[in-house]
């Protein structure tokens, strides 16, 4: 009769889905005898790594994994361009010394962490964009003769950027990096793709490419479809010529959008090369840290913040298909991945293609992540200090629903409102009351105030109207991933190499994917991380670095759950623009 | 080895908040609005059962109470009920049953709650509390959505003496030297099959029942 002291173990507060907690999914064996363990560490010990990348959001979290966890490595050459006015050194010093990425390392080490990065690490300024990075053949050779693996983060993330300067920071990038690589005596080179490169089509994505092959079944010339984008690239005037040229020229061979048409083009060129031995990398949606450096750690504008922006506002309807995988990896689930990537590569046993996915082993569907995401979001603004009554109580508990499908008119009701917005707007922008009321009665009513009242309306027309566009312009970049196709990205090779570590490194660097309690990390991790991260950028606002190291020292920053305190200035009800759809940084 | 415990029913004894009250809080946060009101339509169907009153009723009116939930995420309940306890029930606890609580284990009673509410909102109070068992009803979930259904046995407003004698088998406790805490009409059933009942807060008709058997009526 007993019914239940512990009686909440079927759905206890830690679980995900599932008694448990990670949603009734049981970590599947790869099937392969347990062989030697294969240390992380000892495959760095005293090795030289030449890194591109390491101001993204993934290259900064790998790096200071690296010099946190991996003290055994040689030397880690960096390659930085400058900017705005910033050299490279100047620039990573301000990132070691006031980047959040950087915390624990600061924690650890404190003043000793100058002395720590001076020892190990060794910037060089150069252009991924330039031939040789920009270095001479001597210099080059010079650079790269103790070199032992050619680590390339850089990238472009950006959904539907420029287009040459997609090709030029994806494709010309990755071949430069590559370059630099067959200078170095073992040639190895470990490249970070996307596994969005499956392009459009769903199902399970295996860990291979097929050169020469587009998504569609198309075939190519990888070499041949880059001279030819660049030729029409080069006679286009505009960027919305340019753009338009790449997405029909990528939508034609089955990828949806600029940044995984560029991103696949560079595996499929990077496949031809026989002077380098490649391994691709290949992350899903890189999101907000579980634990490293600290949970909810997030920068910039990424793939789930646009979508949580819009959830947070008073839109409740999301054109996502229910059963779908929303394929999220935190970042530093992401960076211990690579660790281990790197580390096979380094022992010059590296499968091909590791792919970085919780869809697989642990998937997280849009209906759910949209029900958690509203409950998440109506818990930080009953937080909220600044929050009125209206927003606690009424828009807070407005919660957004997936669709079943999508029809654009009468689903998408925001296209009927923003044109009546606009054409409110458009009346209203020349209407002049004295012309159309007789004097009398327009000095009775107060004509002026009612015009200035009548402006501020139609003000506010006109931000209904943008901030409606921005919502279709989102939705229609976001469609293929959140509607259109279902990919089951295969994570077979990582697993296998997470299982050869030993205890201890399985800890810091083994792929933790099915670990992951996406209730828990979802509500407590990831939109607490967006709102502190991401939001306010979206938003407009400035997210602030750390204080200086001196003041840091003082008080060492905590590695807490990120409050969604402190770090904003400027205001603006309007997004800067959340349409820079990002994805992997 | 027998041990002695305390029975506390947390409706009325702990809390002033019914299980109705929460089923209905958690309906109102369903995802959808026009959903909002169909759940609360359902639950509030309920209340008349339960004004009726539990000696008459049985479970059904607790089984009525929680199927209004009935296709709710697990996810959306747990979150929920861990909002509602944050809200309602942590620091409402009312004083004399803490005290009450606090004496029990004193006494190195093992302490019983017994509530008709579900066990994510009971547990965290439970625990809160320091309480060694809890006896409350189960949300029976299927593919990680409620069902509408309480998992058996359910907990009713009533609990019988029955059970508190197959209870203090299966767990070797001293029922004539166990102490009964309950605040309804509802409670009598429990109150009287334990050796040393008492009344916290009572309603009338627990009143004069007490007054009846000489039961001791602690007020707030």
């Amino acid at each position: 009769m007993k019914n239940g002291h512990n009686g909440h173990n079927g759905h206890n507060g830690q679980g995900g889905h599932g008694p448990d907690g990670r949603d009734g999914i049981s970590v599947k064996s790869t099937g392969v005898r347990p062989l030697r363990a294969r240390g992380v560490r000892e495959a760095f010990a005293g090795k030289h790594l030449f890194v591109t990348g390491v101001t993204g959001f993934l290259g900064k979290v790998w790096l200071g994994m690296l010099l946190d966890h991996v003290e055994e490595v040689g030397r880690v050459t960096v390659v930085i361009r400058p900017k705005k006015g910033e050299d490279a050194r100047a620039r990573f010093e301000r990132i070691v010394e006031r980047n959040p990425a950087f915390r624990p390392l600061r924690a650890k080490h404190g003043a000793g962490l100058r002395a720590l990065v001076a020892k190990k690490v060794n910037v060089v300024e150069a252009r991924l964009t330039a031939p040789l990075c920009g270095f001479s053949c001597e210099e080059a050779r010079a650079l790269m003769s103790d070199v032992d693996a050619v680590v390339h983060f850089a990238g472009l993330t950006d959904f539907e950027p420029d287009p040459q300067q997609a090709l030029d920071a994806n494709v010309h990038g990755a071949r430069h990096a590559a370059d630099l690589a067959a200078l170095t005596p073992s040639k190895r080179y470990v490249h970070v793709s996307t596994t969005y490169v499956a392009g459009m089509r769903s199902g399970p994505v295996e860990e291979s490419l097929v050169r020469g092959v587009s998504p569609t079944g198309v075939r190519f010339d990888p070499e041949e479809e880059l001279a030819t984008i660049e030729r029409e690239l080069a006679a286009c005037e505009t960027k919305k010529q340019r753009l338009d040229l790449a997405m029909a020229r990528a939508r034609a061979l089955g990828w949806p959008n600029v940044y995984t048409y560029s991103k696949a083009l560079s595996e499929h060129l990077l496949e031809d090369r026989r002077d380098i031995h490649t391994t691709t990398f290949r992350p899903a949606i890189v999101e907000c840290a579980r634990s490293y450096p600290f949970p909810g750690w997030n920068e910039g504008i990424n793939t789930s913040g646009p979508l949580v922006w819009l959830l947070s506002t008073a839109f409740q309807r999301l054109p996502a298909k229910k059963t779908l995988t929303f394929d999220i990896v935190p970042v530093d689930t992401v960076a211990r991945s690579m660790m281990v990537t790197v580390a096979a590569a380094l022992r010059d046993e590296a499968e091909p293609i590791y792919q970085c996915a919780s869809g697989d082993l642990n998937p997280l569907h849009f209906e759910r992540a949209a029900d958690l995401t509203s409950i998440a979001l109506r818990r930080l603004t009953q937080k909220r200090e600044d929050a009125s009554w209206w927003e606690k109580n009424v828009v807070a508990r407005l919660d957004t629903q997936c669709l079943d499908y999508i029809d654009d008119e009468q689903i998408l009701g925001y296209r009927r409102l923003r044109e009546a917005a606009r054409a409110t707007r458009n009346f209203l922008k020349d209407f002049e009351l004295a012309r159309v009321v007789p004097a009398a009665l327009y000095e009775k009513v107060d004509g002026e105030k009612l015009e200035a009242e009548l402006r501020s309306f139609s003000m506010k027309c006109r931000t209904t109207d943008r901030r409606l566009g921005t919502v279709d312009e989102m939705l229609r970049q976001f469609r293929p991933f959140i509607w259109d196709h279902d990919y089951t990205f295969r994570t077979a090779n990582l697993q296998r190499a997470s299982e050869r570590l030993d205890d201890e490194e399985r800890a810091l660097f083994g792929f933790d994917v099915p670990e992951i309690c996406w209730r828990r990390y979802w509500v407590e991790v990831q939109v607490p991380g967006l709102d502190t991260w991401c939001l306010p950028v979206l938003r407009g606002e400035k997210v602030h670095e750390d204080p200086p190291m001196a003041v840091e020292l003082a008080e060492p920053a905590s590695a807490e759950v990120p409050s969604a305190d402190g770090f904003r200035t400027k205001k603006s009800d309007l997004p800067a623009d959340p349409r820079r759809m990002r994805a992997t940084a | 080895m027998t041990q002695t415990a305390a029975f506390f029913r947390v409706e009325g004894t702990l809390t002033e908040r019914s299980a109705l009250a929460a089923a209905a809080w958690l309906a109102s946060n369903a995802q959808g609005l026009g959903e909002r009101f169909a759940r609360l339509g359902n639950v509030a169907l309920a209340a008349p059962l339960r004004m009726v009153g539990e000696l008459q009723t049985g479970a059904t009116a607790t089984r009525m109470t929680w199927m209004g939930l009935r296709g709710m995420s697990e996810d959306r309940l747990v979150l929920l009920c861990e909002e509602y306890f944050e809200k309602y029930v942590r620091d409402e606890v009312l004083e004399v049953g803490a005290e009450l609580v606090k004496q029990a284990k004193k006494q190195g009673r093992r302490v019983v709650l017994i509530s008709d509410n579900v066990d994510l909102i009971i547990g965290p109070l439970a625990e809160q509390l320091g309480a060694d068992d809890v006896v409350c009803n189960r949300l029976e979930l299927r593919k990680h959505k409620a069902t509408g259904r309480l998992e058996d046995p359910v907990i009713g407003g009533n609990v019988a003496g029955q059970w508190a004698r197959a209870f203090a088998s299966e767990n070797g406790i001293d029922l004539a030297d166990s102490w009964a805490y309950g605040a309804s009409a509802a409670d009598s059933l429990l109150l009287s099959a334990i050796g040393q009942p008492c009344v916290v807060n009572p309603d009338r008709q627990l009143r004069r029942l007490a007054r009846d058997h000489d039961w001791p009526v602690v007020e707030k």
